[in-house]
């Protein structure tokens, strides 16, 4: 142990910040932690089986996530796929990679990210304000993620219910990304004029 | 009623009258109005004046197309110049004042001008502006300063809100007059996504102006009803106060919508959205702009276009005048006439040009009064509706360079076959003309279009409507003699400078338009331009087909800066990255530099020091006394995974990675594919499959994406994988003698001695009785150094606990700045040196790159000329005179050599004040530099005027043999 009697305290960007604009609710999701797991070549079949027995998770398809309780799959790429999963242990990489058993490579990515819990009936009018990709219920479904680029900075969009998305971007600049997300539900409130 | 010229019907509501000011004096008008109609209902005729000449002028058209009638809207920084009348849809309380007077709108002083219109004709500036040279910047320019643009700004930063945003659709309908309808109906019961967009705030184009039936029912009616069902479709998003303004690549369109211009106060609300709309066909329905006539003193007040005068009566119930003549060339015209006495309007006479019947002058000081015609009449008349045929709104058609053809049926250009890719044209914008044939083809295009893309629905029946008669003469100009026959009147361009461009051998029609500024105006021309060409190929006996048009280009109608901006402004105009202790350092003093996006601090500041020099060179030297901390979380960190990893970054690394033994870090460079150096850092080996990868801060994303190629693209096969972890981690650089022992009393269970942990070293430990952390035993400054990572969520306590810890050690945070005086003085290079132009050999590190694999540039980095011994080598520089500071950007020349680039001997890339030394020090790149040490040599600055004699030494200038950083 070290010499000094002292702990280090966690400071969480955002920490649980929580807005309600209109109907419209922000919430950073402190409570979730982030994994990424790369499929090793040609070990797409025992990752596939190593998450299907570790958590009956399926391994989803490019651009869509798949859910088993409260683990979430997010496949950013064919050859990487991002697990969410509730954060109440620090050591969420090692328990995954104790789940994978060797089956993929895991990367600690809870604090390269802030996600923003984004809910409500308007969130699409606020979305439209921000994104390139159409993320309209039709082209981009419950169950849908995406990767884009919003006020300048990276997105992962994961559409978890008709009403709502998560939004992940870079901690480093989680300030500026809550204040942009806030700007565009706030310009789309209801003081906007009747057509 | 509101106004002296209001009239029965309209689509106005009467029953909410709004209250407006037009030059400080109260008006009423009613919802439904715009600012012209509610002008024209309180008998204003009076609303600006032109250009170059300040002729009175008045209300001329009744859409985006007006040339005359611009006003200044609301007040203070608010207000906003150069705005149409005729498309400001009036509300309570607006305010709105005339423009380009001096003294008052009556008796403008400037009007002067138009007493010396005859020195004042096409291309007087490249004429009157030439002789004396010494007038050109002194007198002329601020005298056509003073007297350019119409209205003026406020002044002041904008108050309004911008926003910006993005559609996706199917189909893009451009325009909601009845082909865009016919067309949304169709698309939109076939199930496409649809978007309508209008520039309008009431759907309907020409129906809510004309009195056609639409199946069997007054047109505008129609379109009020299919507006409704296009509202109850979940698929169709109806745009109105929204111009689609430009056609770009790959179906993208540019279309500004109003949101709140038509409200006294916006609120919190955005005035403006900007919108990238992402289409898979667009179709242009914008129908056609009505054109002029030139005749003799044709632009008095009460002289408009006729499909304006119909608009006023129709649609907002109110009458122009009270004696009305038509001057036409086509069957509109007759139409207006018929619209007008069905309204109880006097039409003193039709005066049709196909009838060989003309307007030959027009009489009135203060506005029409009476009309001089062909026959050599005078009639009395105090509006004039003019109507000189149809020009198709063709504008969006040419954004991709196409061209428009003439088609003589119709007297006007229409779409050529060159189309922005997925646009189609239906309606009078595609030239046809009639209403009956306008909805069928908008309706016929849709239906078609929802085929092509699988609509799920039917489309259903077009709606039915007669085809009313469209017979157009081409009837231009009727001679005018000594009086002016204007053709645009915004720019005060004539028929006679028509004829002049020609006659001074501007006869293309770019060059044309350049020397008489014909539809250079805020409207672009769009009821001139025509006019003008046809004159134009008159004077030079060709036809208007052979004469060929101008090209259009975006915006269709002038946009606002502070719509392109959007909400970028001020702190909003880029995001911000901030390091894990930004709050730590903002406590501790630190002034704050933007590196990229980054915040970093630059220096700590402590009370006393009187700049910031003192406070660089007290953290410079407590680094080389002590020990210092200083966030180094900006550096790029990338995490390298795979059975191929170490053999990936053998190959994107110049010197061998291949072998480095976990537990160990290298530092590498990088060259690109030129075998130019482009970035260095450091690389970890944790485990056989696992890396960490540093790079620069600047280079961070640059890297990454070239890892990326290389992995995808290059060497698929090899197992790699690749995840940014900069923001995972903070990582604090601890450096100085006393560096171990600070590490020793937060590190746990760890032996830092050089045995265990030498120089080079790297571990995954924990820290602070748990934390977990990685320490890598890397030095930037010469020093014994450490670099320690915590989880990102640590570092502002990880940098409070080093503090606490090392107090009596003397530990002291510093910035960018001493980061920077640091490797100056210990030689070690950074973007001031690897600027792109830079090999490994220049930077000392030829022999790095190894000739025994192949890597990203090694091959092309032997090249002839970037080996040579007579090349550029990296040296460090210091004062003959000690006392002088050395400064960036010098160059390198022999004493008694001329300043010149053939003597250029190199130049200085980076300096600093060492207080190590005592001294200013430098590094530079210098031929042949590395055998040049203990020379001296001229750095010569021309740009700050300095010329200093410098000695050339190692660009090591503390501990060239490295015993520190290994002590």
């Amino acid at each position: 142990m070290a010499d000094v009697d002292v702990t280090l305290a966690p400071r969480v960007r955002l920490g649980s910040a929580d807005l309600e604009i209109g109907a419209t609710r922000i919430r950073a999701r402190d409570d979730l932690a982030f994994v990424s797991v790369a499929i090793p070549q040609s070990g797409e079949n025992a990752l596939s089986e190593a998450l299907n027995s570790g958590w009956g998770l399926a391994l989803p398809d490019p651009n869509m996530t798949s859910l088993a309780g409260d683990i979430r799959a997010v496949r950013t790429a064919p050859d990487q796929m991002l697990l969410l999963l509730p954060n109440a242990e620090p050591d969420a990489e090692r328990r995954v990679r104790g789940t994978l058993g060797g089956t993929g490579y895991t990367t600690d990515q809870t604090d390269a990210w802030i996600i923003l819990e984004l809910a409500g009936p308007d969130l699409g009018a606020a979305l439209e304000r921000l994104s390139p990709v159409d993320l309209s219920p039709m082209a981009f479904p419950v169950g849908a993620a995406a990767r884009t680029v919003m006020e300048h900075m990276g997105v992962l969009v994961v559409r978890t219910s008709e009403d709502a998305v998560l939004l992940a971007s870079a901690a480093s600049s989680a300030e500026s990304f809550l204040h942009a997300i806030e700007v565009s539900v706030r310009n789309v409130q209801v003081s906007d004029p009747e057509t | 009623m509101s106004g002296p010229h209001r009239i029965d019907g309209g689509q106005i509501d009467r029953s909410r009258t709004l209250k407006f000011q037009w030059n400080h004096k109260y008006m009423t008008g009613y919802e439904g109005d715009t600012l012209a109609s509610a002008l024209l209902a309180n008998g204003i005729r009076l609303v600006g004046r032109s250009f170059k000449y300040h002729r009175p002028r008045g209300i001329f058209s009744a859409g985006s197309e007006e040339p005359n009638a611009l006003v200044q809207l609301r007040r203070g920084a608010y207000q906003e110049p150069n705005t149409r009348a005729t498309t400001t849809e009036l509300f309570d309380g607006l305010f709105a004042t005339s423009q380009n007077h001096r003294g008052s709108l009556d008796w403008d002083l400037m009007a002067v001008n138009d007493y010396l219109a005859p020195f004042l004709s096409a291309g007087f500036y490249y004429k009157t502006f030439m002789w004396p040279r010494a007038f050109w910047e002194r007198l002329y320019e601020p005298v056509i300063r003073a007297s350019a643009g119409l209205g003026r700004l406020s002044g002041k930063p904008d108050p309004d809100k911008y926003d910006h945003g993005y559609l996706h659709t199917d189909l893009l309908i451009i325009g909601a007059g009845p082909t865009g309808l016919a067309a949304a109906l169709a698309a939109g019961r076939a199930g496409l996504r649809v978007i309508l967009a209008d520039e309008d705030f009431r759907m309907g184009g020409r129906l809510n102006t004309e009195t056609y039936e639409v199946a069997g029912q007054p047109g505008a009616d129609w379109a009020a009803g299919a507006v409704a069902e296009l509202t109850s479709l979940p698929n169709v998003r109806l745009m109105p106060r929204t111009t689609v303004y430009g056609a770009y690549d790959h179906g993208i369109y540019g279309a500004l919508e109003r949101r709140t211009d038509h409200l006294a106060d916006a609120g919190a609300s955005p005035r403006q959205v900007l919108w990238r709309v992402y289409t898979r066909r667009a179709i242009l329905a914008a129908g056609a702009t009505e054109r002029s006539i030139a005749f003799a003193d044709n632009d008095r007040l009460g002289i408009m276009l006729a499909s304006a005068v119909r608009t006023y009566v129709n649609r907002f119930g109110v009458a122009p005048g009270r004696e009305v003549a038509v001057f036409t060339n086509n069957e509109d015209g007759l139409r207006t006439a018929e619209d007008l006495r069905a309204k109880g309007v006097e039409v003193v006479r039709v005066i049709d040009a196909r009838q060989g019947e003309t307007v030959t002058g027009t009489i009135g000081r203060k506005g029409l009064k009476a009309l001089t015609l062909g026959s050599g009449q005078t009639i009395p008349a105090d509006c004039l509706a003019v109507s000189g045929g149809w020009s198709p709104n063709v504008a969006l058609t040419c954004h991709h360079r196409g061209r428009p053809v003439w088609r003589d049926g119709i007297a006007g250009f229409v779409p050529g076959d060159d189309l922005p890719p997925g646009m189609s044209v239906a309606g009078a914008a595609n030239g046809t003309m009639t209403l009956g044939a306008c909805l069928a083809e908008g309706h016929r295009r849709a239906a078609e279009i929802a085929s092509e893309l699988g609509g799920s629905g039917s489309a259903g029946e077009a709606p039915g409507a007669e085809d009313e008669l469209f017979n157009v003469k081409q009837f231009w100009h009727v001679p005018s003699g000594k009086r002016r026959a204007w053709v645009d009147l915004q720019n005060d361009v004539t028929a006679k400078d028509m004829r002049q461009s020609h006659a001074e051998g501007f006869r293309a029609v770019e060059h044309l338009k350049r020397y008489t500024t014909l539809g250079m105006a805020t409207d672009q021309g769009k009821n001139s331009n025509v006019l003008g060409l046809a004159i134009m190929a008159e004077a030079s006996g060709r036809s208007i087909a052979e004469t060929g048009t101008t090209i259009f280009r975006p915006p269709y109608t002038p946009v606002a800066i502070g719509a392109f901006a959007g909400r970028s402004r001020g702190a909003d105009f880029r995001p911000a990255r901030r390091t894990p202790t930004h709050d730590w350092a903002a406590e501790t003093g630190a002034d704050f530099v933007e590196a990229g996006l980054w915040l970093r601090a630059q220096w700590y500041r402590r009370p006393g020091e009187r700049g910031w020099r003192d406070s660089v060179d007290r953290e410079a030297a407590a680094v080389r006394r002590a020990v210092g901390i200083c966030d180094v979380s900006t550096l790029g960190k990338i995490d390298i995974q795979g059975r191929d990893a170490a053999l990936f970054l053998n190959r994107v690394y110049a010197n061998p990675l291949l072998k480095l033994p976990v537990g160990r870090v290298r530092y590498g460079l990088m060259l690109r594919e030129d075998g130019f150096a482009y970035d260095d850092g450091t690389t970890a080996r944790l485990s056989e499959t696992h890396f960490v990868m540093t790079t620069t801060t600047a280079n961070a994303a640059l890297v990454f994406r070239n890892l990326e190629f290389a992995r995808q693209c290059l060497w698929p096969d090899l197992d790699v994988h690749l995840i940014s972890v900069t923001d995972a981690w903070a990582q604090i650089a601890v450096a100085g003698p006393h560096s171990r022992a600070l590490l020793g009393r937060v590190v746990d269970d760890l032996d830092l001695s050089n045995a265990t942990f030498p120089f080079m070293a790297c571990t995954e430990c924990t820290v602070f009785n748990g934390t977990p952390a990685r320490l890598f035993r890397i030095s930037f400054s010469g020093e014994l150094a450490y670099e320690i990572a915590v989880p990102a969520r640590y570092g502002d306590s990880l940098a409070r606990g080093l503090m606490a810890a090392g107090e009596d050690l003397g530990v002291t945070p510093y910035g960018t700045e001493a980061l920077g005086v640091l490797r100056i003085e210990k030689g070690h290079v950074a973007g001031n040196e690897i600027n792109g132009q830079i090999t490994a050999a220049m930077l000392g590190l030829g022999g790095m790159v190894s000739l025994t694999k192949d890597a990203i540039g090694t091959a092309l980095s032997q090249r002839l000329g970037m080996t040579g011994e007579d090349g550029l080598r990296l040296v460090g520089l210091v004062p003959v005179d000690r006392g002088v500071l050395l400064t960036a950007g010098a160059h390198f020349l022999a004493p008694g050599d001329p300043e010149d680039m053939a003597h250029d001997q190199g130049w200085m890339t980076s300096v600093a004040y060492s207080p190590e030394l005592g001294h200013s020090i430098g590094l530079g790149f210098l031929k042949r530099g590395a055998e040049r040490h203990g020379e001296r040599l001229r750095a010569w600055s021309q740009v700050r005027d300095q010329d200093i004699l410098v000695e050339v030494c190692s660009p090591h200038h503390v501990d060239p043999e490295g015993e520190r950083q290994r002590g």
